[in-house]
């Protein structure tokens, strides 16, 4: 786990607070990340009002991705601890929220914090028992692919989350912020998921800053090391996975709300840390500005594709009507990023660029 | 002795004593001993003892719960014959494991190509579906070749998670890549002259009997591979000690590539082995790969003994948790024995403490 | 470092810009607008690739084959015989990208949709469509948890999976007692999702009001299964003499080779809404393993002159046999098409209003012409009891849409 190193100028803060001596920094690091973070925000902002609604939702879909990226690239990106399982958290966060709405009319908002708690609990009951018994790598892996698993297999068979059926959220008429529903191309969807994105990737930029920050990213490039100088190494660990699993559930429950509709497979599915996991890597795995590039990229990849498949170029032309190409460019995009950026769009970018 | 793996990564100490690599050629222990991984004898024995204990007890509960001796007597075989198969399957993925520590997703997958391999083959020529080993095994050793060299090998393909990308990236193509050029259409491979007989009144089919035999052969050929051969030697040394292997003049990077394309080979020969048992689609690796890695961990990575114990357990496991818990996935039964094993023992259930 | 970051931020933005706008053949130039001159537009959503890619295909061409019909009787006459368009989609088998495909259809200015094949993909479609007020009249899906929710612009032209599992009920009562060999106890073999527990339960609950007893009720996991030969065991031990098996292609059939394997004594093995014992490619697969298997499902009518005609036409013009989905299809366009017509013009709500006045003859079997409940379910949808004989499917009950009598019996028993 210590081949990542911090990109995205994290490095000086990220080795013991040192803070090597720049030649007059305008900005300490996290200032000029959440400087950076607000402007992203604003150029966002407009974005809905010149897209043409189908591409709106795309928008959308790019902003849940990059919330799940964030939570993952937290836990196993800063901390260094591989997640194969954050379909529990995005599950734990959907269901909740989806749960407490449709059962007993709460609102949405209170769901997402229920749901973010839930996960946080879940995760760091898992994260205990896997660092009580020194789970690493491949094996920590393992365990927690196996966690998500089982939450799957328990909510398709359990009553009260409705089994294999899942719940569909109720349509009420108008709109309304409180229950988080508008009309279905209402930009207001965008501007949400793009504000939760936003205090997401704040709290991300602050918590890599933070002492608990510092001291997981010390962690993982050397746990022994930072162990034997007396870093309570289990308690910030915990930390990491609680803030991570929060952050995933946060991506759930908006999920529920603009797609109205989750069932065990969409919630919990495999598919679904994959997802995450990719975002990171192809953007560039334990970076600030990682999940963005990679929820841009795979969040519109199957879009694009379709589009290509919709009117194909001549060349293209035998491919139309041939099932999986979508997956086999992702598979493909994905092996190459991998082979030949390892890491990532903009970890490579930032080496490239101090060099 | 089989367990040619080190414990990486499941090890507290990350540069733990590599067991069993180390005993010298000449004193191999009982080969009963050591198809179940070797170790200490009475330890050995001791957790033997506990294992088949646990299982005569959840036996008789599933025979309390179900009350009926036919059904629990056929899911018992059933089980068995199964678990024939993911040890079969698990074998080339552990010994994959155990001396490159590459978590390989793509097992399944190599597995799928291996059987539309089969499934090609039979539908062309007329073979008899076995014969196609003889194209199956070879293709799928080169594939995994290829792969190594390819993907694998070299720095990119270094950490944990960039491996676990790299061939989770190539399971994904495989699978789309069938699915374009064979369609999501199912397709089945039949036995000629399939045949069944009773079995103290359970049914037991030719195909899974071939199967099981299948996959006792196969390991019985692994280990003499591993142990009787100078190849085997020199793969047991690289797994236990890639940079002495390289001074005493192996070459290391060829005999990971050949170890990747044996253990790609084993696949293969599970496929065509497997393929008259199961519909044939391009996405059928899934539903062994998770029971594959559970095997794997039971077992001990590396573990080639281990794996078709492993296997065999999992069968059973799986069988009895339909038993137990009504309406519930025979996974979840597998997954909870997987997280207390490697909780508990993540060095596998005959593997070494470190 | 801040100036280039900045750089790289409005770089993104520009690769999002880019990659949306990339996708974006047509302006959003206002569903209204799209409506009104040109082609009427029906869209048709259905996974076109994905695991699921074979039955999406011909359903799509199905939906083609009913535009093409409509185009060649002179297009929709109210309109002064404006022609129809397909606008087509593909779910990928996703239910985001059925939404998101949904939302680009409406926004070409579709008036109305049909689709998805899947449950969890026409659940979400659903909503689309019930936010956007546009109709959408399902070809394929199997779920009656939609209908449960007063959507008003859900229609959906096949029995739903209670009507089938009640039909199948009352079809093995009928059956059985008239070959004289009456059902006593029937066990249920069924996957464990929604789509099986659900057939399992409605057909337990319709079977108790026939006075048929059930058990035992076994589930497996389709996904993981590849052996069910002790759950077979287990039926042969409960003396249960009707085997009602509720399951995906992959395991029904491997379904039936542990019950050739084990051979209970059954008098009759009965498909639910079984998605391989209906399936000519089952009888290629299963041999003579699925002779006289029976089940009871929707499908395409059979003693139709017009199906059959429709049928040949997409054989000839495609190479394959039409399947039932892709029927269905045709219908579900049908179903749009004439709503438009009588509703002389394609306003959403006057269409929505003629669509749930429908009367439109279906290719696929029911009772009579397509009509609609107020939930939105086919009042006339009519599931129909197939059998395997001598290698073929046949339609054997009830009495006006059989092809030939039920044998009920197994191979194995005399």
């Amino acid at each position: 786990m210590t081949g990542i190193t911090i990109a995205g100028g994290t490095g000086p803060a990220g080795r013991g607070g040192t803070g090597r001596a720049t030649k007059a920094p305008p900005l300490r690091p996290q200032n000029r990340q959440l400087a950076i973070l607000l402007v992203l925000l604003l150029v966002a902002i407009p974005l809905p009002l010149i897209l043409p609604s189908a591409q709106g939702a795309v928008a959308v879909r790019i902003l849940i991705f990059l919330l799940m990226a964030v939570g993952w690239n937290i836990m196993s990106g800063f901390g260094g601890m591989f997640s194969f399982g954050h379909a529990a958290y995005f599950g734990l966060g959907a269901y909740t929220s989806a749960y407490l709405l449709v059962e007993h009319g709460v609102s949405p908002w209170i769901g997402m914090l229920a749901g973010m708690a839930v996960a946080a609990g879940v995760a760091v009951v898992i994260g205990y028992f896997a660092f009580r018994y020194k789970l690493q790598g491949a094996y920590f892996a393992l365990a927690t692919f196996a966690f998500a698993e089982m939450l799957r297999l328990i909510v398709t068979s359990t009553e009260f989350t409705n089994k294999a059926v899942g719940f569909s959220v109720p349509l009420i008429q108008g709109s309304s912020l409180w229950k988080i529903q508008f009309a279905a191309d209402s930009p207001a969807y965008f501007w949400i998921a793009l504000a939760l994105a936003g205090l997401a990737g704040a709290a991300s930029i602050l918590f890599l800053h933070s002492r608990s920050g510092r001291y997981v990213t010390a962690i993982r490039d050397d746990e022994l090391a930072a162990a034997s100088l007396g870093t309570p190494v289990m308690r910030h660990k915990l930390m990491t996975v609680a803030l991570s699993a929060a952050i995933t559930a946060v991506a759930g429950a908006f999920y529920t709300q603009y797609y109205l509709f989750v069932n065990p497979d969409l919630a919990f599915g495999s598919s679904v840390s994959i997802q995450a996991i990719a975002t990171v890597v192809i953007g560039g795995i334990g970076t600030v500005w990682g999940p963005v590039v990679g929820a841009i990229i795979v969040g519109s990849l199957s879009d694009v594709t379709a589009t290509l498949l919709r009117t194909p170029p001549d060349f293209l032309n035998f491919l139309q009507g041939r099932s999986g190409l979508d997956v086999a460019l992702y598979a493909i995009l994905l092996i190459l990023i991998v082979r030949l950026l390892p890491k990532g769009i903009v970890g490579t970018a930032m080496a490239r660029w101090r060099r | 002795m089989s367990n040619i793996g080190n414990q990486k990564g499941a090890a507290l100490a990350p540069d733990a004593e590599a067991p069993g690599a180390a005993s010298p050629r000449g004193k191999a222990p009982h080969p009963l001993r050591a198809a179940l991984g070797g170790g200490g004898n009475a330890a050995i024995l001791k957790r033997v003892a506990i294992i088949g204990g646990a299982l005569v007890i959840a036996i008789a509960v599933a025979l309390l719960k179900s009350g009926s001796g036919l059904v629990v007597w056929q899911s018992v075989v059933t089980g068995l014959l199964m678990g024939g198969l993911y040890g079969l399957i698990a074998m080339g993925l552990t010994l994959i494991f155990g001396v490159l520590d590459i978590v390989n997703f793509a097992h399944g997958a190599l597995l799928a190509v291996a059987m539309f391999i089969a499934f090609g083959v039979v539908q062309g020529t007329g073979l008899h579906p076995y014969l196609t080993l003889l194209v199956a095994v070879p293709a799928l050793f080169l594939i995994g070749g290829v792969v190594h060299r390819g993907l694998l090998s070299g720095t990119g393909g270094g950490s944990l998670e960039n491996q676990l990308l790299i061939t989770l990236g190539l399971s994904l193509l495989l699978e789309n890549g069938l699915l374009m050029f064979f369609g999501a259409e199912p397709k089945t491979v039949t036995l000629p002259g399939d045949f069944q007989f009773g079995l103290f009144g359970a049914v037991v089919t030719g195909a899974r009997l071939y199967a099981f035999v299948g996959a006792l052969l196969l390991g019985a050929l692994l280990f003499w591979l591993l142990r009787r051969t100078r190849f085997g030697t020199a793969i047991r040394a690289v797994a236990a000690n890639g940079p002495g292997a390289e001074l005493v003049g192996i070459n290391v990077r060829r005999i990971h590539t050949l170890t990747f394309a044996i253990g790609t080979a084993c696949a293969g020969a599970a496929a065509v082995l497997a393929a008259p048992l199961i519909t044939v689609t391009p996405t059928l690796g899934e539903q062994f790969n998770i029971t594959a890695f559970v095997v794997v961990v039971l077992g001990g990575m590396g573990n080639v003994g281990g794996a078709l114990v492993g296997g065999l357990l999992i069968g059973l496991v799986e069988q009895l948790t339909t038993i137990y818990m009504d309406g519930q996935s025979s996974l979840l039964g597998v997954f909870v024995v997987f997280v207390v094993v490697l909780f508990l023992r993540p060095q596998g259930l005959f593997g070494r403490r470190a | 470092m801040s100036a280039r970051k900045l750089v790289a931020g409005l770089g993104a933005c520009a690769v999002l810009l880019a990659g949306c706008g990339g996708s974006a053949p047509s302006g959003a130039a206002g569903a209204a607008a799209g409506r009104d001159h040109g082609p009427v537009k029906i869209g048709a959503l259905h996974p076109v690739s994905g695991a699921n890619a074979v039955d999406g295909q011909q359903m799509r061409r199905g939906a083609q084959l009913a535009v093409e019909a409509i185009n060649a009787a002179g297009g929709i006459k109210s309109l002064g015989g404006r022609k129809v368009e397909l606008a087509e989609g593909d779910t990928q088998g996703k239910a985001e990208v059925g939404q998101s495909e949904a939302q680009r259809l409406i926004s070409e200015g579709a008036v109305g949709l049909v689709g998805t094949y899947q449950s969890a993909v026409s659940t979400n479609v659903a909503v689309v469509a019930e936010r956007n007020r546009v109709p959408f009249v399902m070809d394929v899906t199997a779920s009656d948890a939609i209908f449960a929710h007063g959507y008003r612009y859900a229609f959906r032209v096949q029995p739903g999976s209670e009507a089938i599992s009640a039909a199948a009920a009352a079809y093995l009562k009928e059956v059985s007692e008239k070959a004289g060999k009456p059902v006593r106890k029937v066990a249920f073999l069924h996957e464990q999702t929604d789509f099986g527990s659900g057939a399992a339960e409605a057909f337990s609950k319709a079977a108790a009001k026939l006075g048929i007893q059930m058990g035992p009720n076994i589930s497996y996991d389709a996904v993981t299964t590849s052996d069910l030969t002790a759950q077979i065991t287990q039926v042969k031990a409960s003396g249960a003499n009707v085997l009602a098996v509720a399951g995906y292609y992959r395991d029904s059939l491997l379904a039936a080779k542990a019950i050739n394997a084990v051979k209970p004594n059954l008098d009759a093995v009965w498909g639910v809404s079984n998605g391989a014992y209906d399936q000519p490619k089952f009888v290629t697969d299963a041999g003579a393993l699925g002779e006289r298997y029976f089940s009871t499902n929707y499908h395409y009518d059979a003693k139709n002159d017009q199906t059959t005609k429709l049928r040949a036409d997409y054989q000839r013009r495609f190479g394959a046999p039409m399947r039932t989905g892709a029927v269905l299809a045709y219908d579900a366009v049908q179903v749009i098409a004439q709503a438009v017509d009588r509703a002389g013009g394609t306003d959403a709500e006057k269409v929505r209003e003629a669509i749930s006045a429908s009367q439109v003859t279906p290719l696929a079997v029911g009772r009579g012409p397509i009509r609609f409940a107020a939930n939105g379910d086919n009042r006339n949808a009519l599931p129909v009891l197939m059998q395997i004989q001598g290698g073929q499917v046949k339609q054997v009950y009830p009495a006006e849409k059989a092809e030939s009598q039920p044998n009920y019996s197994v191979t194995w028993r005399p």
